[in-house]
């Protein structure tokens, strides 16, 4: 497209600030577009000319279904603007690789509307902020998957992660687009979920652009330049395009709906397993003085014989007394408080604990099952209480001799003590939807205190 | 039919067998993670590598202490007791009048004696908290007992992560603080390259000596820019008891940081490698900002763009070259004169030359609605018109995406 070279007329200097758009209806008034219609030259397929090998690929239209692409999801415009546009007649439609180079089909391109293209851009992006070649790398290597078919599920799984909500609000639905929904899958998942938990009918129909690139199932493709082509991203400089995007959402979370948003929270700060974070939590609250094996002059060390004249302390391993508080009149399932309980107690172990050294108090009248689970595990259930957790650490603080730390397995739905125990507390919290009590709408649970270790557990 | 061999001749033939096994050799080799290791090295501050059992972070000190040219001492950190590195308390004739002086180890006083060295504390984790504490004085003040180690003395450490230890202990915080912290991990390559008898070699950067200036002043630059303008990142405990013993920002791990980005720059060394050793000193999250913010540090100025459009070169990439205009208009709308607004149509115009169009609709947009009544439309516009139409054209695929949703909804 040139630009007719017209001279701004005298009008010019007598108008407010002008548009870009008011410049180029200045500058070419005869090249002016009728209004968009059904028989939009972008909006159906062009009329070939000539062998489908030898034209060129529509730059102006990918570039404008980018622009649209951006309006529609300005979170996402730095990450579009860094994609380097490579064309390629072997790829089949459209697709990315890992240094993210964005490969198009000139076929493709043309047949396609800009508002179908737009999605698309968007779709490729986001399998490489999502690093799905990276989790499909991590994948096969942990299941290990090595059939070429592993990774065409991958693709689809990714997919699926991206496409139950990545359409809509300003971006179409691209014809062929796989969501879950089409595959009879529920929605919301995880690309490793949807791989782990679903298998794949790849008979059905409809799976046409499937091939998305080395940027989605981590695979080289036959097109794609590699790492040492031209224009690729170093993993330095992919890591700090991902960085500023997700800034951008965290900085403004209103734009953008929920799925983008909980991977911008995570994406450079994962959430950690509850187990690696409440045995942390554990560790660090039994090494403390006083509790554990360390270091102490009380008594010489074995050493000394052999060393006169050097005082030497010894290693006293005192092993820690846990003591765990469990509630149980909230709706804690068996199965999280087993395994909590095993976690515990695997870790008291692990320190240097011995069974008897681990005690268990219930809080309520479900104690059957834990005691079952409890037995299971070797732990001796002593013990009852009321629903009020003071009441628990008041028992375990009683217990003679005293623990070192008590442990509190609860959903919080329950008063805290109001002074800090004698020893150090570790409060192991179930999520829970937040209840609401009609009759009583001002009551909210306190927040466990500052005093405890707090670790989310589910 | 042969004679039975006598049995030392047996050992002598396992001998040559085992010389031959041992018989590698090494090959320069580019490797993030040993370039990140020998410069935190040289840089002088005290590295702790995290990775797996059997991974070769043993095997990778032995390369650089080759490499450096230092003689190796390790210690097990774990085995000992915390006197082996405060001092044994020796008790002479008259404690009162001589007081009791705290005798070092053997292997320190090596060490010191030797006047170099690479100092490996293996097994960090697994070290009691006490012995932790009185490595502590270790690393920060380089001291045991009464002994000082002396400035050619390196210090390395290394660590399992927890998700394989089952027993081992956080590492505090304190002592977290004061390490570089590198992940690590195996390179499938490297080892199997290894394995046939070629291992990479670790080589020390060659600090170019004329860009040590220029070097500090850029570390100095990219730090306080960042923490000028995110005060809360100057110091920030992590909360769960897993991240503590890890990277996390302080003004010490900051002034680590400071001399790594000097190094680094003085050696050249790629984005990757300081990536690596940033991330490793204040967290994966302050270290991203940080490398953001030089990224921005290293784009063109507005100022200067504008003042010499002609000679201007933008950068390659689509997302840092709208980062760039967006700033030229910026620049444009803060001190509007015609000669500026000139001068960013001709950039916008140079940018067009060069890149993808969509890139420009914005900026063009703006800086066509900063012009003023007497301001003439400089030439340079018509040929940006491709911009409008390409604009007009995403204009009508929104409306037509408009128009099927509100069908959708209608239905």
């Amino acid at each position: 497209m040139s630009a007719g070279a017209t001279p701004p007329d005298t009008g010019w200097n007598t108008r407010p600030a002008p548009t870009p758009l008011d410049l180029g209806r200045r500058i070419r008034p005869k090249v002016a577009r009728p209004a968009p219609t059904p028989g939009d030259p972008d909006w159906q397929v062009k009329p070939q000319a000539g062998p489908p090998a030898l034209r060129p690929l529509d730059l102006e239209k990918l570039y404008a279904a980018r622009l649209q692409a951006v309006r529609a999801r300005p979170y996402l415009a730095t990450a579009l603007f860094a994609l380097h546009l490579v064309e390629s007649r072997q790829v089949p439609t459209m697709g990315v690789d890992r240094q993210w180079r964005c490969y198009a089909s000139p076929g493709f391109v043309e047949r396609t509307a800009v508002e179908d293209l737009a999605s698309i851009w968007v779709h490729e992006v986001s399998h490489l902020l999502r690093d799905h070649h990276g989790r499909s790398d991590r994948l096969a290597r942990d299941l290990g998957l090595r059939d070429p078919a592993d990774r065409l599920r991958m693709n689809i799984a990714a997919d699926c992660e991206i496409n139950d909500d990545a359409f809509g609000d300003g971006l179409v639905k691209p014809a062929g687009a796989l969501t879950p929904r089409l595959l009879g899958l529920p929605e919301g998942k995880l690309m490793e979920d949807y791989l782990r938990g679903f298998s794949f009918d790849l008979r059905r129909p409809g799976l046409a652009w499937l091939d998305c690139g080395g940027g989605a199932d981590g695979v080289d493709r036959p097109w794609e330049l590699g790492p040492d082509g031209a224009h690729g991203l170093t993993a330095q400089e992919r890591d700090a395009v991902r960085f500023r995007v997700a800034e951008g959402i965290r900085g403004r979370p209103g734009n953008a709906p929920a799925g983008w948003r909980r991977w911008a929270e995570e994406v450079f700060h994962p959430p950690q397993p509850w187990r690696q974070l409440l045995g942390a939590a554990m560790r660090s609250a039994v090494s403390g003085p006083g509790a554990g094996g360390d270091y102490s002059y009380g008594r010489p060390a074995r050493r000394s014989a052999g060393l006169p004249g050097v005082v030497l302390p010894s290693l006293r391993r005192r092993p820690p007394r846990v003591s765990v508080v469990v509630d149980t009149s909230g709706s804690v399932s068996d199965r999280e408080l087993g395994s909590a309980l095993l976690e515990v107690a695997a870790i008291g172990r692990a320190v240097g604990g011995r069974h008897d050294q681990v005690t268990v108090l219930s809080c309520d009248a479900a104690a059957q099952s834990v005691g079952a689970l409890c037995r299971a595990a070797g732990i001796p259930l002593i013990g009852g209480g009321g629903t009020d957790l003071r009441t628990g650490f008041a028992a375990a603080l009683r217990t003679r001799p005293q623990p070192d730390v008590v442990v509190v397995l609860t959903d919080g739905q329950t008063p805290w003590p109001t002074v800090a125990p004698a020893c150090r507390t570790v409060v192991g919290l179930f999520r829970r939807p937040s209840r609401y009590d009609e009759n009583n709408g001002e009551y909210r649970p306190d927040a466990p205190p500052e005093w405890a270790r707090v670790v989310t557990i589910g | 039919m042969p004679m039975p061999m006598p049995a030392h001749a047996r050992l002598d033939v396992a001998r040559q067998l085992l010389d031959l096994l041992g018989d590698t050799r090494t090959e320069p080799r580019p490797d993030d993670q040993l370039e990140a290791l020998t410069l935190a090295v040289a840089a002088d501050l005290p590295v702790l590598l995290w990775g797996e059992p059997g991974i070769g972070k043993t095997a990778a000190l032995n390369q650089l202490a080759e490499a450096l040219d230092l003689p190796l001492t390790t210690v097990i950190a774990s085995v000992h007791e915390p006197s082996d590195f405060s001092g044994l308390p020796i008790v002479g004739d008259d404690p009162a009048q001589q007081g009791v002086p705290l005798a070092p180890p053997d292997w320190a006083v090596r060490l010191v004696r030797a006047g170099r060295g690479l100092l490996f504390l293996d097994e960090l984790s697994t070290a009691p908290p006490a012995v932790q504490a009185a490595l502590l004085r270790l690393v920060l003040e380089r001291r045991i007992g009464a002994l000082q180690l002396p400035p050619g003395v390196r210090i390395v450490a290394a660590a399992n992560p927890r998700s394989s230890a089952a027993d081992g202990w956080e590492l505090s915080p304190p002592l977290a603080n004061r390490f570089v912290h590198l992940q690590w991990v195996h390179d499938h390559e490297v080892v199997v390259r290894g394995l046939g008898g070629v291992w990479p070699v670790a080589t020390l950067p060659r600090l170019d000596p004329a860009a040590l200036p220029a070097a500090v002043a850029f570390a100095r630059r990219a730090v306080c820019e960042l923490l000028t303008v995110r005060p809360e990142l100057v110091h920030r405990l992590p909360t769960s008891e897993t991240k503590r013993g890890g990277a996390w920002p302080s003004p010490r791990s900051w002034d680590m940081t400071l001399r790594l980005i000097a190094f680094a720059t003085a050696a050249g060394s790629s984005r990757e490698v300081l990536s690596l050793l940033v991330r490793g000193t204040v967290g994966d999250g302050p270290g991203l900002e940080l490398m953001a913010s030089m990224d921005r540090m290293d784009l063109p100025d507005p100022e200067q763009l504008l003042a010499d459009p002609a000679g201007a070169v933008l950068p390659e990439r689509g997302d840092l070259r709208q980062v760039v205009l967006d700033g030229v208009v910026a620049a444009v709308r803060n001190r509007p004169e015609r000669a500026r607004w000139d001068a960013a149509w001709a950039l916008l115009l140079r940018a067009l030359e060069s890149g993808a169009p969509d890139v420009l609709v914005v900026p063009a947009t703006t800086l066509a609605s900063l012009r003023r009544e007497d301001w003439e439309v400089p030439e340079a516009i018509e040929h940006l018109a491709s911009t409008v139409a390409l604009s007009r054209r995403a204009d009508r695929a929104a409306g037509r995406v408009a128009a099927r949703t509100n069908v959708t909804a209608g239905r």
